[in-house]
Order: structure tokens, then C-alpha cells, then sequence
């Protein structure tokens, strides 16, 4: 264990989630992968993430039903999360919002927006 | 007369009035004057005073007739003025035996003539006035006319023309004279029905051609009930000098012109007039057989057993008539309400598959652009590692390249996706207050790297603050589209200019740039839907044609204009004005 801060990061296509894991261990964070919405679940329960970047659309379970399952369990309530999506019309964005998610950002994504997002939802300055 | 326009008929109604008032009502005004000092006059006088009050009125009804009738119509009242002309001169004959003979005349004499032979014409001119009014030839029409006509003959013969059989007569001429002009009470009888029933306007004149026409018949029954009591100057005879009057103040009116006009022309539907008049038909034969067997102690059972039967047959048969229109009528409703119950459900049904299909099509471009932006995620994403990590000058400069198309492809795919929707007629805007100058700056900014790299010079001009009610990412898009274009469309080391000012409650953006320009005949189709220049065809400009189509939809969502000018070979200027609040 370090002292960095861990972040969980659940997307089913392998290339974007090793990039994203990628980008935040290169901004000094820890990173737990998930292939899918029930492994990205049990992860969250057994590792404790300060903040969870979820993909909306994951088999098993969509990035919806893990942030609706992280927000009803007292324990994970607090857990930040960043819906990352490719579905990019304004409903989406508010569905998002409205299911719980402190951020909504679309893919593709710029890195230092992704890294930005990150910074100020941990409260940390670059 | 249906050419005649509602101002030629309508505007000028007032004037026409205020015209024909006086000459209408002088005419009834002196025709009682004169009729008053008729019965103050000697015997001698008054037969004159009365060919005069005759005369004087088909001298009326000829200028009537040329004063407010078109030619078309004119023929009717011609053969009034020339019946009751020889009405006229069946009086002067009269008189002229009163006077120098000093007595009555002989029967029959050349009066009868006169007299008889006005008939025909009056009634012809009935005729006529019906034919203009229409309507009077389907077949319930036809059956109604018999029905009166059977009605009026049966009166007419027991009451007027069979007494005469059984009058003593000097000579069967006599006779046949006597029952000749009940015989004419026929036709004036049967036309006046007609008149009543008509679809004709009740105008005015209509009115007093029927008070007329019933006066000069209710004087002639009169007369014919008790023709030995009749002496010259009777009371009688203020009936048919009114008569005269009124038809001549008929003639006179201005009315007199729409009286021919079809305004109520309709198919003779089953009124309440025309129900009374079939049951007062049936009723006739028995009603008269009871009379006469209470008062005369005989009956014509002879003539009333047929007449009435067939009285009752053509009432019978307009019945029929009436029963099976109603059966025709109900049978196309049920067609028709069977026609467009189907045509309901074929709607309905179509509606749901549009609803199906819209969802569908939601779905489908949603999901589409979905795919096409997950592998996009990672060529960008590790492009742009490989950029970050990437040494070497060259093959930064490569891999510059791959980023700019992929971000042009995430372009493409983003304008094919907004103008998905906006073929759904959705732009919904999530309107805010937008600093507008600082939307038009930062376009400017974003773009500058581009205008650099092309040797274009730049320029924003933006003295003015503006505020617009809009979407900041929507009216950031139409910026960019216009400031990209203009850098696209222009040579290297030339310029593009962008211009803020406010112009009395507008925000107005002028982009204009030294480019290449657009021909005329281009410019109607700049903002359709995938339209390309020739000239961005054959430089080989890149572009979709959705740039100008997407600018032009989040203008008119703002309730805003856009608009082009351009000279060939000189350059483009785009004017894009918004509703602004300070």
C-alpha cells in the first residue's frame, strides 16, 4: 500500500480503461480496474476508493445501476463518482446529474480535463 | 347573376335605398290618393280616373323595369306591364260603353278579349320570375306545382266555373265566357303558390309583387262568387286599383333587381309551409264535400273523388320521395362514417408505426454515435500520449495529423448526430444569459492557433458588451462554424475579420474573410442541408455541408437572422444578428 490516493476506474473496453488508469496514475493517483459494472461494485466494497470513474455503458451492470447501488449503501454514500460516457447528448449529461454522479464527462475526453475533474473533486491543486 | 361580386352588391344597398324610397313610395302614396278621390268622383268620372290610375301604373312598371333591372331580368315584367295593359284597355272599352252607350257591355264582348288575354301574359311573366329564382325543376318541386294546381282547380271548378252550368245564360258564348275567367283565376292562382313557396330573396319588392298579385285575385273570386251584385265603383273595385298600385311599386323599388336573385336557392325541402300545404291539399276534397253538403244539400262527388285520389297519389309519391332521400342520405352517412372510421384506424395505426419508427431512429443515431466515439476515445487518448512522449520534431508532426483528423472525425460524427435530431424538429435550447462578446472571443481565440499555422491574419473588432437569452455551447458552435469556415474559404495571407456591435436591441457578428467567394445562384443554397460549393468541391476544401445548416438552425432557435454577402474573388461576409438584452 502507498500513501496515494486509490481511485477505481470501470470501463469494458480494455484500451480506454488502461488509458484512463493510465492517465491518473501519471497524476499521482492509485488505480483499481474493472471490466465491469459488478466487478467495478465489488471492488468499491472491498478496496474503498476516494473516487470511482464509472463507463455508462458496462455489461452486467451500467455505470447507472453501480452509482444507484454506491449511493444506497451508507458506507459507499460519500464515494465520488465521474460518469464517463460516449453518449454524449445533453439528456444524458442531466441523467447523469440527476442519478447521483458529481461529474459527467464525454468521450473522448482531453486528459488534463479528465485530470482536472479529478483534482477538484478530491480537493487537491495541480 | 351569380357574376355580380359582393361590392356591387352589397355597398351600394344603402344608396339604392335612399334612391328607390321616394319614387316607392310616391308611387303608394298618389295610387291612394288617387283611389281615395276615385270613390269621391261621379260614375262618368270614375271610369275614367280609373283607366287613368291603370295607365299611369304600366307606365310605372315599364320605368321601373328599365331603371333597376338588368336586360336578363326585364322580360318578366314587360309581360306584367303588357297583361295588365290589356287589363287597361279591357277597362277603357268598358267605360267607353258606360259612358257613350251608357251601359254595361254585351258578353261577350271585345272587353272579355282584353281582359281574358291578360291572363296568359301575367302569368307567363310568373313564370318567368320562377325560372330566374331556380330551383323549381327537381322532382318534389314538380309534384308540389301539380299538387296546387289539382288543389286550385278543384276550388275553382265547385265553387266558380260549375255554378255557371246551371246559371241561365242567353247563350252557350255567355256561358263559356262566365266560366272563362274563373278558369284564368287559375293560373294567377296556381303562380302566386308558386311565388309563396319560392326559394326567392324576400325582398321588399318580392313582398309587394305578392300583395299585388293576391289582391288582384281575392277581387276576382270576390267578383266571380256573386257577379249580379257587382256594379261599377263598388268597394271591389279599390282592390284591384290597389293592385294595380302595388305592382307598380313593386317595379319601382330597387329590391325589385335581387328579387330574381337565387339567395335562398335550395332544394324544396319539406318546410313547414310546404307540410301545411300538402295536408291542406288532402284535406281539400272531403273539406269541400262536407260544405257542400251542409250548405247546398249536393255534392260534385264526381269531380272531388278523383281529384282528391289524385291529390292523394302525389302526395303519396312526394312522401316516397322524401322517405327514400332520407334512405339515400342515411346510407352515404353510414358510408361515409364506416369510410372514415377506417380512415381513423389507418391513421392511428400510421401514427404508431412514426412513433416506432422516431424511437427507433432516436435510437439507432444515439447508438451509432456512441460506437463511433468509443474507438475514437482511444486513437485520441493514446495519440495524445504518444504526442506527450514523442521526442522527435517529424514524428510529433505526424502524429499531430492522425489527432486533427480524429478530432475532425469526432466533428463529423458530433454535426451528423445534431443534425439527426434537428430532422426531429428538436432544438431545445437551456437558455441562459450569455456574455455574447466573451462567446465571439474565445471562437476568435480557439481559432487562432489554425489562422496562424495558414499565414491568415486574425482580426476581432469588439468594442460593444452584449447579452443574449441562449445556450453557450450553441451559440460557441455557431462561432466556431462561421470563424472555421472563413479561415477554411480564404488563401494563406489573407484576412478574416470578425466585428461585434450592437444595432438597436441586436447583437450583430459580421465574419468576413478575403476567401474565394460564393457565385449568386450559391448563395439561395448555402444553408441546405449538405450543400457544397463547386468551388469547395474542386479545391478540395474539406466539409461535410452540415456547417452552415447547423449555424442557420441554432440562429433561428435564438429567434435570430443570418445572412450572406459576397463578390467572387474578392470575399464572403456572414452577418449573424441576435436578439440581445443589454
Amino acid at each position: 500500500m502507498t500513501d496515494r490516493p486509490l481511485i477505481l476506474c470501470a470501463d469494458d473496453d480494455e484500451d480506454i480503461l488502461a488509458l484512463v488508469a493510465l492517465r491518473l496514475e501519471r497524476a499521482g493517483y492509485e488505480v483499481v480496474r474493472a471490466i465491469d459494472g459488478d466487478a467495478a461494485l465489488a471492488a468499491a466494497r472491498t478496496r474503498r476508493p476516494v473516487l470511482a470513474v464509472l463507463d455508462v455503458m458496462m455489461p452486467r451492470r451500467t455505470g447507472y445501476e453501480v452509482l444507484a447501488e454506491l449511493r444506497a449503501d451508507p458506507e459507499l454514500r460519500e464515494l465520488k463518482v465521474i460518469l464517463l460516457s460516449a453518449r454524449v447528448q445533453e439528456s444524458d449529461h442531466d441523467r447523469g446529474i440527476a442519478a447521483g454522479a458529481d461529474a459527467y464527462l464525454a468521450k473522448p475526453f482531453k486528459a488534463p480535463d479528465l485530470v482536472a475533474k479529478v483534482h477538484e473533486l478530491l480537493g487537491r491543486t495541480i | 347573376m351569380s357574376s355580380l361580386t359582393p361590392p356591387e352588391r352589397a355597398a351600394p344597398a344603402l344608396l339604392d335605398r335612399l334612391r328607390s324610397l321616394p319614387a316607392t313610395w310616391a308611387c303608394v302614396a298618389l295610387g291612394t290618393a288617387a283611389i281615395g278621390i276615385y270613390y269621391l268622383l261621379p260614375s262618368h268620372a270614375q271610369s275614367v280616373l280609373y283607366v287613368l290610375i291603370g295607365l299611369a301604373s304600366v307606365g310605372a312598371i315599364s320605368v321601373g323595369t328599365i331603371r333597376n333591372l338588368p336586360i336578363a331580368d326585364r322580360p318578366a315584367w314587360r309581360l306584367f306591364a303588357a297583361g295588365l295593359l290589356m287589363e287597361v284597355v279591357g277597362d277603357a272599352i268598358y267605360g267607353v260603353y258606360e259612358l257613350e252607350l251608357n251601359r254595361e257591355p254585351p258578353l261577350p264582348s271585345i272587353a272579355d278579349v282584353f281582359y281574358l288575354g291578360g291572363y296568359p301574359l301575367l302569368a307567363l311573366g310568373i313564370i318567368l320570375i320562377l325560372r330566374r329564382l331556380g330551383g323549381q325543376t327537381s322532382r318534389a318541386a314538380i309534384l308540389d306545382s301539380i299538387v296546387i294546381f289539382c288543389a286550385v282547380l278543384l276550388v275553382q271548378w265547385v265553387f266558380f266555373i260549375e255554378p255557371y252550368r246551371h246559371t241561365t245564360f242567353a247563350s252557350e258564348s255567355q256561358r263559356i265566357t262566365a266560366m272563362a275567367y274563373p278558369l284564368a283565376d287559375v293560373l294567377l292562382l296556381v303562380g302566386l303558390a308558386q311565388l309563396v313557396l319560392g326559394p326567392g330573396g324576400r325582398t321588399a319588392a318580392y313582398r309587394l309583387l305578392l300583395a299585388s298579385i293576391g289582391l288582384w285575385v281575392v277581387a276576382d273570386e270576390i267578383y266571380g262568387l256573386n257577379v249580379n251584385g257587382y256594379q261599377a265603383g263598388s268597394w271591389l273595385d279599390a282592390l284591384w286599383l290597389a293592385s294595380y298600385v302595388l305592382w307598380a311599386a313593386a317595379a319601382l323599388h330597387s329590391s325589385v333587381g335581387r328579387l330574381a336573385l337565387p339567395e335562398r336557392r335550395q332544394l324544396p325541402r319539406l318546410t313547414a309551409a310546404r307540410l301545411t300545404l300538402l295536408a291542406a291539399a288532402l284535406l281539400l276534397g272531403p273539406s269541400i264535400s262536407l260544405f257542400e253538403r251542409l250548405h247546398r244539400g249536393r255534392t260534385h262527388v264526381y269531380v272531388i273523388a278523383p281529384v282528391s285520389a289524385a291529390i292523394g297519389m302525389l302526395v303519396l309519391l312526394r312522401l316516397a320521395g322524401l322517405v327514400r332521400s332520407v334512405e339515400r342520405a342515411r346510407r352515404s352517412e353510414r358510408l361515409a362514417r364506416r369510410e372514415a372510421e377506417q380512415a381513423q384506424q389507418l391513421l392511428a395505426h400510421q401514427n404508431d408505426q412514426l412513433v416506432e419508427l422516431d424511437t427507433l431512429k432516436d435510437e439507432f443515431v444515439s447508438s451509432v454515435s456512441h460506437e463511433l466515439r468509443t474507438p475514437l476515445t482511444s486513437i485520441s487518448g493514446y495519440v495524445e500520449l504518444l504526442i506527450e512522449d514523442e521526442q522527435n520534431e517529424e514524428k510529433r508532426g505526424y502524429l499531430t495529423i492522425v489527432d486533427r483528423n480524429a478530432q475532425r472525425l469526432l466533428g463529423l460524427v458530433s454535426d451528423l448526430l445534431f443534425t439527426a435530431r434537428l430532422q426531429d424538429g428538436r432544438l431545445e435550447l437551456e437558455r441562459s444569459d450569455v456574455d455574447f462578446a466573451e462567446v465571439v472571443r474565445h471562437a476568435v481565440e480557439s481559432a487562432r492557433p489554425r489562422a496562424e499555422t495558414l499565414s491568415i491574419e486574425l482580426v476581432l473588432e469588439s468594442d460593444d458588451e452584449a447579452v443574449v437569452s441562449g445556450e453557450p455551447a450553441r451559440l460557441g458552435q455557431l462561432l466556431d462554424n462561421l470563424v472555421s469556415n472563413a479561415i477554411k474559404f480564404t488563401p494563406q495571407g489573407g484576412r478574416v475579420l470578425v466585428r461585434l456591435t450592437r444595432v438597436a436591441g441586436l447583437a450583430r457578428v459580421e465574419v468576413s474573410d478575403t476567401g474565394i467567394g460564393i457565385p449568386g445562384e450559391e448563395r439561395e443554397k448555402l444553408f441546405e442541408r449538405f450543400f457544397r460549393s463547386q468551388a469547395a468541391l474542386e479545391r478540395q476544401i474539406q466539409g461535410t455541408g452540415l456547417g452552415l445548416y447547423i449555424s442557420k438552425a441554432i440562429v433561428d432557435a435564438h429567434g435570430g437572422r443570418i445572412g450572406v454577402t459576397s463578390r467572387e474573388g474578392h470575399g464572403t461576409t456572414f452577418v449573424v444578428e441576435l436578439p440581445a438584452n443589454a
